[in-house]
């Protein structure tokens, strides 16, 4: 057993008021035995500030609350902005508080591990003839106080762990409200365009009605008209469903309830940006700013500290310090202390120190998987980040003009008495089919844009981005 | 062999081009110099300066080929290649055609004359000309593969052949010549009689065009040559009205028309204020027991007909096709019938998705002819013809016979609108008129013949819906 600073020191402490007095000093030196100010919250903020631009509060007292409430009543005063929404859940969200609460619990756990074990007192009296016997003893378990250093710097490395994976909430919970906003915004405004195509089907419909009625329609040429109408009917009301499932989605990121879900959003999705990000070293980017590749790097470092630790005290977790004090009515009081010591006879720890090891190896595997996926991930985010511009821009740029030519082309033609007014119709829902498809689009990059941003600074939830089909309409409602 | 799919895909206007341009100089040097008209207008009758005196034609938007005189040979040089033809003002069709337009030029010749035809390829691919009508040697009728080799791209071919018999002719490809003359490739020919000739009497003025068709898209320019028969283009020599000239003589003139038929459909046409005579068909002159006073003929395909009048009523005289749909320029065949549709309340809706949309037909066509809305590129509005009293609501094969006092002998400028003598136009009625004595039926009317057996179930109640008002309301 390799000698350890404590147990030398052990022997210099004969006397319980110089023990006192190490034991006071052991615990000044652990340095973790109090609470922060900020209880930890201030990496929290800190990481908000840095990553997002965003407030983060604690609600720890009825004035934050009022605070935050008072925040969160003015942000939805006004159509909600993206970074508004991103800043109203992040002030809003109960999940998130209860989170930061989980700040509260560790630290308290930390300082409970900081703080010095009570040191034992035992007193016994017995006779034996006259003979009265008066043991009195002072122990303490001095393998904690050996080991408190150690145990303090394992605790507040739990505590930084849950540091980090408060600010990793902090940010998925941005990266969530920012893909369901663009998800609500553009329910409501394909709900819009729906509306539109509806009122396109009333007209051919109505016409065809009046058609039959004044006999240039048979029932056959009425019907079909009128099936157009049905369809766009029944696709409105899909739309008017998932306009209402993603803002309810919405509602629960913001954590608003009652007249806050009255909140406005605008009237249009932001313009796609006049060209897309150039990152040639994506992977270096997520490698050095990823919070979870960066708490894998952490856990493989403390485990490999805790597994020193495990070496080197393998033994010693059993040792016991006591002061002991025997006095006898016959005999003068015998003063001393005494140390049990489990002799390693049978458990020499060795288990113990392989697990840590196993530990270890797995730990490392499990940064190496983090590195792995976090290259993937962010690979993945950006090339679907990628596409999603090039699909929004040929949308933009190709689609949308296409069918506004092809509509302004139609109308001459309707002039020239080359085609129908019901052609006519079928070509202008087709075109804002279009326009809603487009809208779709922009939906799908903004939000693999916040997929990008997630997938750089920790783990995204990269999923395929979907959409009410339009398209089967768009061709349905061909001439 | 070439399938004609091939031929379609190298027969652009990009092959035609280096076709046109691998024509070897020096070959042409010999050949009498091809004469290209660059207009689509009425040319004057090219008075023949040499070879026998005739009396020439006019064509309606067209010309006659000029010539020139070899060792007593007639010697003419066409050219098939592809041209742009204006087939009204602002719209101009891709077409094939001889020397520069389509139709190609008109040839005249007279009874007895030695012909030689230099027929020189400029298209894509090859070319042939069948003489329509003409006696002459079987190697000289020009059926590809029957009677001679096609005309390969860049090369020149000679017809030489006898014009025996007088009379009205046409030519055009017999190769490829669904596509061919699908885009444009044919011209007339005149046979005039040597001397007096007992059943073709002498005219004022003689007139000759061929019917054609086209489905040429709205906005686009070349025509659809797999249209069978639903073309949307009907035309005298390529032109539609109001791009047709029209037919001016003077009072008392002798008339002649001659019209050939190379549309996929008969048509009748007929001329407004006179009776005519059908005096010549494809065979030569009609005998004259055969011939009959007609205000139509009707013109089947293939078929040419020479009709003759005296133009002895002044005015402007509606002359065209009798089919109504003949009339008409570019429009759609699957437009929905919108007559006595009330569109209050949907024009609104519907010009809120469709800012430039406007309510046509709920009346009739003639809406057309009085609104001005854009139409799309390169097409011709259904029935832009507008007269001296508005719009005429025509288009297509339609033109107008001008009989004057004062026009000049020879004159075919147009002399304007006919100045009406007082009291002879139609007038709108506005007294009363005492009650008249009517006649009444004092017999029913019979069962009719075969009383129908089943009856429908209920009596389907029809009404009609008058037009009220104009566009108010929407």
């Amino acid at each position: 057993m390799p000698p350890h600073p404590a147990s030398r020191r052990a022997p210099a402490a004969a006397r319980p008021q110089r023990l006192l007095a190490v034991l006071i000093s052991a615990a000044v030196l652990g340095g973790c035995a109090s609470f922060s100010p900020d209880g930890g919250f201030a990496a929290v903020e800190k990481t908000a500030k840095d990553r997002l631009g965003k407030d983060v509060q604690w609600a720890r007292s009825d004035a934050d609350q009022d605070s935050i409430a008072k925040r969160v009543g003015e942000l939805l005063s006004k159509p909600l902005t993206v970074d508004d929404a991103v800043q109203v859940a992040l002030l809003n969200n109960r999940g998130l508080q209860a989170d930061f609460q989980d700040l509260g619990v560790t630290e308290a756990e930390v300082v409970q591990a900081g703080r010095l074990p009570n040191p034992g007192f035992s007193f016994g009296r017995s006779s034996r003839g006259d003979e009265r016997e008066i043991e009195r003893g002072l122990h303490f378990n001095l393998a904690r106080l050996v080991a408190m250093p150690l145990i303090g710097r394992m605790e507040a490395r739990r505590f930084e762990q849950v540091k980090g994976r408060v600010a990793m909430s902090v940010l998925s919970l941005a990266a969530d409200t920012r893909k369901a906003y663009f998800t609500a915004l553009a329910a409501e405004e394909t709900v819009r365009y729906m509306r539109q195509v509806k009122q396109a089907a009333d007209a051919s419909a109505e016409l065809a009605r009046r058609m039959e009625q004044v006999g240039n329609f048979n029932k056959l040429q009425r019907a079909r008209e009128q099936s157009f109408y049905a369809n766009a009917a029944l696709q409105l009301a899909r739309a008017e469903q998932a306009q209402r499932s993603t803002r309810e989605r919405l509602v629960r990121l913001l954590g608003v309830w009652g007249t806050q879900t009255a909140f406005a959003l605008p009237e249009r999705l932001p313009d796609l940006p006049p060209s897309p990000l150039e990152l040639p070293d994506v992977e270096q980017v997520a490698l050095a700013q990823r919070l979870d590749v960066q708490g894998a790097k952490q856990a493989a470092e403390q485990t490999a500290s805790n597994l020193g630790l495990t070496r080197t005290t393998r033994f010693v977790n059993v040792l016991e310090l006591g002061v002991m004090r025997n006095s006898s009515n016959e005999e003068p009081t015998q003063r001393g202390w005494e140390i049990g010591l489990e002799l390693p006879l049978f458990d020499w720890g060795g288990a113990r120190a392989a697990r840590a090891e196993a530990v270890y190896m797995q730990t490392l595997h499990r940064a190496a998987e983090t590195a792995i996926n976090a290259r993937s991930e962010v690979r993945e985010a950006y090339t679907g980040y990628r596409s999603a511009y090039d699909i929004a821009r040929h949308h933009r740029d190709e689609v949308v003009p296409l069918n506004q030519r092809i509509a302004e082309e139609n109308v001459l033609r309707y002039n020239g008495m080359l085609i129908g007014v019901f052609e006519l119709l079928a070509d202008a829902r087709t075109q804002i089919a279009s326009v809603n498809a487009s809208i779709e689009a922009l939906r799908d990059f903004w939000i693999a844009q916040a997929d990008l941003d997630m997938a750089l600074i920790g783990k995204p939830s990269l999923a395929a981005a979907a959409g009410p089909a339009m398209a089967a309409e768009a061709a349905g409602a061909g001439h | 062999m070439l399938s004609r799919r091939k031929m379609l895909g190298g027969a652009g206007a990009i092959s035609a081009a280096v076709a046109a341009a691998s024509v070897s100089k020096v070959a042409m040097a010999a050949l009498p110099e091809p004469v290209i008209q660059t207009k689509p207008d009425t040319m004057p009758p090219l008075v023949p300066n040499t070879g026998r005196p005739y009396n020439p034609v006019v064509t309606l938007n067209g010309w006659t080929l000029p010539w020139r005189m070899n060792n007593g040979v007639k010697e003419f040089h066409l050219v098939a290649e592809p041209v742009v033809r204006e087939m009204s003002p602002g719209f101009k069709a891709h077409l094939w055609g001889y020397n520069g337009q389509s139709p190609g030029p008109t040839i005249e010749v007279v009874e007895g004359d030695r012909v030689r035809l230099f027929v020189t390829n400029k298209l894509g691919e090859l070319t042939s000309i069948h003489w329509h009508g003409q006696r002459l040697p079987n190697g000289m009728d020009g059926v590809t593969g029957l009677n001679q080799p096609g005309i390969p791209p860049g090369k020149t071919y000679v017809y030489e052949f006898v014009a025996r018999r007088p009379g009205t002719f046409m030519y055009h490809p017999h190769a490829d010549e669904m596509v061919q003359m699908a885009m444009g490739m044919m011209g007339f020919w005149i046979t005039h009689p040597k001397g007096k000739h007992p059943l073709i009497d002498e005219v004022d003025r003689d007139f000759c065009f061929l019917l054609n068709a086209y489905d040429i898209d709205p906005g686009a320019a070349t025509p659809k040559i797999m249209t069978m028969l639903d073309f949307n283009l009907w035309s005298w020599n390529s032109r539609i009205f109001p791009g047709i000239d029209p037919l001016v003589v003077r009072h008392m003139d002798k008339v002649r028309i001659r019209v050939g038929n190379l549309t996929m459909t008969n048509h009748p046409i007929h001329l407004h204020g006179h009776e005519f005579l059908i005096t010549g068909t494809d065979g030569g002159p009609t005998p004259k027991s055969t011939r009959q006073y007609e205000v139509t003929a009707d013109i089947a395909v293939g078929q040419m007909r020479q009709m003759d009048f005296l133009a002895d009523e002044e005015g402007d005289w509606a002359f065209h096709c009798h089919k109504s749909h003949h009339t008409m320029n570019a429009m759609g065949h699957d437009v929905p019938t919108m007559i006595g549709v009330d569109h209050r309340g949907v024009a609104k809706q519907i010009t809120k998705l469709i800012p430039d949309y406007m309510v046509m037909g709920e009346r009739g066509m003639k809406d057309m002819t009085e609104m001005e809305m854009p139409l799309p590129d390169n097409t011709a509005a259904m029935m832009a013809g507008t007269g001296p009293f508005g719009a005429v609501g025509m288009g297509g094969m339609f033109s107008v016979v001008k009989v004057r006092k004062d026009q000049k002998r020879g004159d075919y400028s147009d002399p304007g609108w006919y100045q009406h003598p007082p009291g002879t136009v139609a007038y709108e009625f506005t007294g009363a008129l005492p009650d008249p004595a009517r006649f009444k039926a004092d017999v029913s009317p019979g069962p009719g013949s075969m009383p129908s057996m089943a009856k429908p179930a209920q009596d389907v109640e029809v009404k009609v819906r008058k037009p009220a008002g104009g566009h108010s309301g929407h």
